[in-house]
């Protein structure tokens, strides 16, 4: 009897490794790469479903080169060590490209990776500098860069605001630093940074940090870091008896930060892109989306273009021959969800990206007129 | 916001500011420090009674955090009462540390009970193992994201804070300050006068002599667990609103720093992990605002290092680190 067992074990086990095998040749996998589980797995599995939807549609059109498309999608946890293991096995996968990573510290170490194998990488949401100023041949982004983002705060501050005196915290991480240093960078001699500092990105308690803070008497806090730390910070700092005007990336543009800041952040300016529910091409996007899966994440639609960009140019250029794909990418404008997507020689968008964005009523509402 | 000045600002400017500002960086610390003490409390009274350090311990503070909230939450929509704010706080404190005490009685069960007599380690891993199970119940149960505090309960703590010069000291600072030594004076008496106390002592000390005159161990155990955790779960949600937020990874780090906090101290001497707690809290605090914050655990560590070369055994851990 246990004989019995065992063999029939064996006997499904190889038909399993024999079923995998036989379809190796009959789809095109896509990558998907980001944080699926830990702290900021809300915002990778935002990324998973736009770029799912996007293959969908892909798949209910009959396919890319006549073959089905399928998701191979891997966690890196937010992890810089996890990113890199992850995108060799997406590699080892066999993917014709990569939809992802998510945070800038993953997709620098990652991209070395896809690098090497030459697999064509767009990443939704990551916006260092670096990501794309080493001009690798096959590395995107759909999203900006922390330099504009920067820039585009540093402008606000001085031009709009006019504070003379701004203290700057960071969360010590890749994004957030980065961030952090291109804006005071961009404030130049406009401001005096009056208080500097950063601290893990797992912490919740910024009452000292805020009390420190606060004895500079700061016109403008600048935060360059992620929506989890922005929200209790900004109820700790208003309790604290701060008074400054809050500012930070697009990391902080996230429902939970207005939920767990609640009136605390009224007034906070957030960088982020242009609203899609406003951009015409979004809409039917939107409405699959909400349909689908519920309210639609900030990156969602980026990783839906990111995905439905790879996998048109693998069927205008007639191959998954990687390095004609990536060719392909960067020559063709695109017209995505977001508008149109042309890249520039590093890999960046052409078009500008950011705007200042306000809270006012406990939303988020664009400072542009519409 | 209605303020109530207690000193007028600063007559004497340079002088005075620096001493209002180290009152606000002192409630910042002994509040931290305060939290600290109260967990290192549990892994000191475990590890003086089973001679183990119970991993999971941190895991039970967030767990108390999480109770708070959902049981305000529930208590607010109760409409008797839902108005009296203070009351349900301190309804949901209740139903928070008894919830959480049970945690702690069914872990002791479960997950250390049968490994009483294996070696250290076998326990040890359980305690990990119940740590990262734990931590991704609340993950998968409660989600990955940031729980909210609600903001109503708190208000009154929070909205008439007092002024001393550029100092500004909640009433809701005060509370947990005070609550966090009545606490751990209430522990002290309960472990120094009592016979249930005594009998913890006992079996701290010797767990077959403590049998042999007749005390049930496995009671006694269990009630060192109940009394840990629902120090932690006081603790978890007393940050949960003083910080307004909390997160199904909370436990680790805080875990860490309170076990830190208990080994300063000397581990297994319930005054030295009161000791150790409010050192490591105000230590890093003083740090975080008058050096940089960006090393804020590195302070903590180097006190534990430089207290450790000195004395190893840790602060008020001179005798043989068995006493409870």
């Amino acid at each position: 009897m246990k004989r019995q067992v065992i063999t029939w074990g064996w006997a499904f086990g190889l038909s399993i490794i024999l079923l995998g095998c036989g379809t190796k040749t009959d789809v095109i996998k896509l990558g998907v790469a980001g944080p699926l589980t830990g702290d900021q797995a809300k915002l990778g599995t935002d990324v998973l479903n736009g770029a799912t939807l996007a293959v969908e549609e892909w798949n209910a059109k009959g396919g890319v080169l006549g073959k089905k498309v399928v998701i191979v999608s891997r966690d890196d946890m937010a992890q810089e060590q996890q990113a890199q293991s992850v995108a060799k096995e997406l590699a080892g996968e066999g993917v014709v490209g990569v939809v992802g990573h998510f945070n800038s510290g993953c997709t620098i170490p990652a991209s070395v990776v896809y690098h090497d194998s030459n697999i064509p990488m767009i990443t939704p949401s990551s916006t260092n500098p670096y990501v794309t100023d080493r001009n690798f041949a096959n590395i995107f982004r759909v999203c900006g860069r922390d330099d504009q983002q920067g820039k585009v705060s540093a402008d606000y501050a001085i031009g709009t605001l006019k504070v003379k005196k701004v203290a700057i915290l960071h969360d010590k991480t890749q994004y957030g630093q980065g961030l952090a240093d291109e804006f005071k960078k961009a404030l130049g001699t406009n401001a005096e940074v009056v208080y500097y500092g950063g601290f893990p990105k797992e912490e919740l308690n910024f009452k000292p940090i805020i009390s420190a803070v606060k004895e500079t008497n700061p016109e403008l806090l600048f935060f360059g870091g992620m929506y989890n730390q922005a929200g209790p910070m900004m109820v700790q700092a208003r309790e604290a008896g701060l008074t400054a005007a809050f500012m930070s990336g697009d990391g902080v543009f996230d429902p939970v930060f207005l939920k767990v800041a609640g009136a605390s952040a009224e007034g906070s300016y957030l960088t982020f892109s242009r609203d899609p529910e406003i951009i015409p091409s979004a809409k039917s996007f939107l409405d699959k989306y909400r349909e689908k899966y519920g309210p639609y994440g900030p990156y969602s639609i980026y990783a839906y273009d990111a995905a439905n960009i790879i996998l048109s140019a693998i069927q205008a250029a007639g191959t998954t021959d990687c390095a004609k794909v990536s060719e392909q990418i960067r020559k063709t404008a695109y017209d995505g969800a977001i508008g149109k997507v042309q890249f520039d020689a590093k890999g960046d968008l052409a078009s500008s990206y950011y705007i200042m964005w306000v809270v006012k009523g406990g939303k988020l509402v664009t400072c542009e007129p519409r | 916001m209605a303020v109530r000045h207690f000193v007028p600002a600063a007559t004497n400017p340079e002088k005075g500011l620096f001493v209002q500002s180290m009152l606000q960086h002192l409630v910042n610390g002994l509040i931290q420090g305060g939290i600290y003490a109260l967990i290192a409390l549990g892994y000191t009274m475990v590890y003086g009674i089973l001679g183990m350090i119970n991993f999971a311990h941190g895991e039970i503070y967030m767990i108390g955090a999480y109770l708070g909230i959902i049981s305000l939450a529930v208590l607010s929509t109760f409409a008797p009462i839902a108005g009296l704010p203070i009351l349900c706080l301190f309804i949901a404190l209740i139903i928070s540390v008894a919830f959480a005490a049970g945690y702690g009685f069914t872990i002791e069960k479960v997950a250390y009970r049968r490994l009483r007599h294996a070696p250290v380690l076998s326990a040890l891993i359980s305690a990990i193992g119940m740590s990262t199970f734990l931590q991704n119940y609340i993950m998968v149960a409660q989600g990955k994201e940031n729980k909210a505090f609600p903001a109503f309960f708190k208000e009154p703590l929070t909205s008439h804070p007092y002024l001393v010069g550029s100092a500004r000291i909640s009433l809701l600072e005060i509370v947990i300050i005070v609550s966090c030594i009545l606490i751990m004076l209430g522990l002290h008496l309960f472990i120094s006068r009592t016979k249930v106390g005594r009998a913890m002592r006992a079996t701290a000390q010797d767990k077959k002599m403590a049998a042999l005159v007749g005390i049930d161990i496995n009671r006694i155990i269990a009630l060192t667990f109940i009394i840990g955790s629902a120090l932690a779960a006081a603790g978890g949600v007393m940050v949960s609103m003083y910080i307004s937020t909390t997160r199904f990874d909370v436990g680790y780090m805080t875990g860490i720093k309170a076990f830190t906090a208990a080994v300063l101290g000397g581990i297994g001497n319930i005054p030295g992990a009161m000791l150790g707690g409010f050192l490591l809290g105000i230590v890093e605090t003083l740090g975080v605002a008058y050096i940089s914050p960006d090393y804020k655990e590195v302070y903590a560590f180097v006190i534990l290092m430089l207290v450790l070369i000195i004395r190893p055994r840790g602060l008020l851990g001179e005798r043989l680190a068995d006493k409870a």
